[in-house]
């Protein structure tokens, strides 16, 4: 038992930045950049006239009525 | 506009907005990052891995002062980044002034001749097949897309706040104050928000509903309503 929580310690210090540092990754590329990339995505083609008409059409705005 | 089981942020629709979505990712990993390791020290303390009965141990004492200053530092620095970018002064393209009453807004814009326009919520005994219950108005507010707007805010009776989360903003309005905010609306579309200080019994029954469209429709719309 000489030296055990010492030894635990060592281990278990490790282990916890691992789950830590693993959780924040996992966010990070599950959620975080696959976010940013759909918006760079989103508007890299992003036409306003095209997405306009296409609303207006199906009778989103009061400022531009269908017909 | 949220949908009935949304848990995350709306999907930003100006500058702004944007970066405040990833600082929340940012500061989520941080949260998450602690919030796991304090579950894994819990679960080494409540099945015995770890225990002590220590009085006295000068390094953890370092690590658990340093490591919590350099998490504090990391979510600062990213705050006051986007803290001093919505503090910008820009030309703003248009001047919107919102004036919160009980229970309506009305708007003003004063870059015109008579634009102005009261804007209640529609009843829900009164709301076309597929609007949103509580959230559509009789006047929406009409913007150009891709211009910034500088909203001036205020109050005609007791404490509002005009809010539209997809734009990422919020502003008091206060009697006797007014108060500045601007955005930039990215994308077309139909932005919803609601009043967001309590001011009596109709509080949840006066929303806000920005429209942004191409600046030739907001000028054709501006000319036909001020007319």
């Amino acid at each position: 038992m000489r030296g055990l929580l010492a030894k635990r310690m060592k281990f278990h210090l490790l282990g916890a930045f691992l789950v830590s540092t693993g959780a924040a990754a996992i966010f990070k590329f599950a959620v975080a950049e696959p976010r940013k990339r759909a918006y760079a995505e989103y508007y890299k083609h992003y036409d306003p006239m095209k997405d306009f008409k296409a609303m207006k059409a199906a009778g989103v705005f009061e400022s531009a009525p269908p017909k | 506009m949220a949908n009935h089981s949304q848990l995350t942020l709306q999907d930003a629709a100006s500058p702004i907005m944007e970066e405040l979505v990833q600082f929340h990712d940012h500061a989520m990993m941080v949260a998450l990052a602690i919030c796991s390791l304090v579950l894994y020290l819990l679960t080494l303390v409540l099945s015995e891995k770890l225990s002590s009965s220590t009085v006295d141990a000068q390094a953890i004492e370092l690590v658990w002062t340093i490591l919590p200053a350099a998490v504090l530092i990391a979510l600062a620095l990213p705050s006051l980044r986007i803290l001093y970018l919505m503090d910008e002064v820009n030309e703003p393209d248009l001047t919107l002034k919102a004036i919160g009453h009980q229970w309506y807004w009305s708007y003003e814009y004063t870059d015109f001749k008579d634009l102005t326009f009261d804007s209640y919520m529609t009843p829900t005994t009164d709301l076309p097949l597929g609007h949103f219950r509580l959230l559509e108005v009789d006047h929406r507010v009409i913007v150009p897309t891709e211009s910034t707007v500088r909203v001036i805010v205020t109050a005609d009776d007791v404490l509002h706040s005009w809010a539209v989360p997809s734009l990422g903003v919020k502003t008091d309005a206060i009697p006797g104050r007014l108060n500045q905010t601007s955005f930039l609306a990215n994308r077309v579309g139909v932005f919803y928000g609601q009043c967001s200080e309590i001011c009596g019994a109709n509080h949840s029954f006066m929303p806000i509903v920005v429209e942004s469209v191409p600046l030739a429709n907001f000028e054709s719309w501006s000319s036909l309503t001020s007319s």
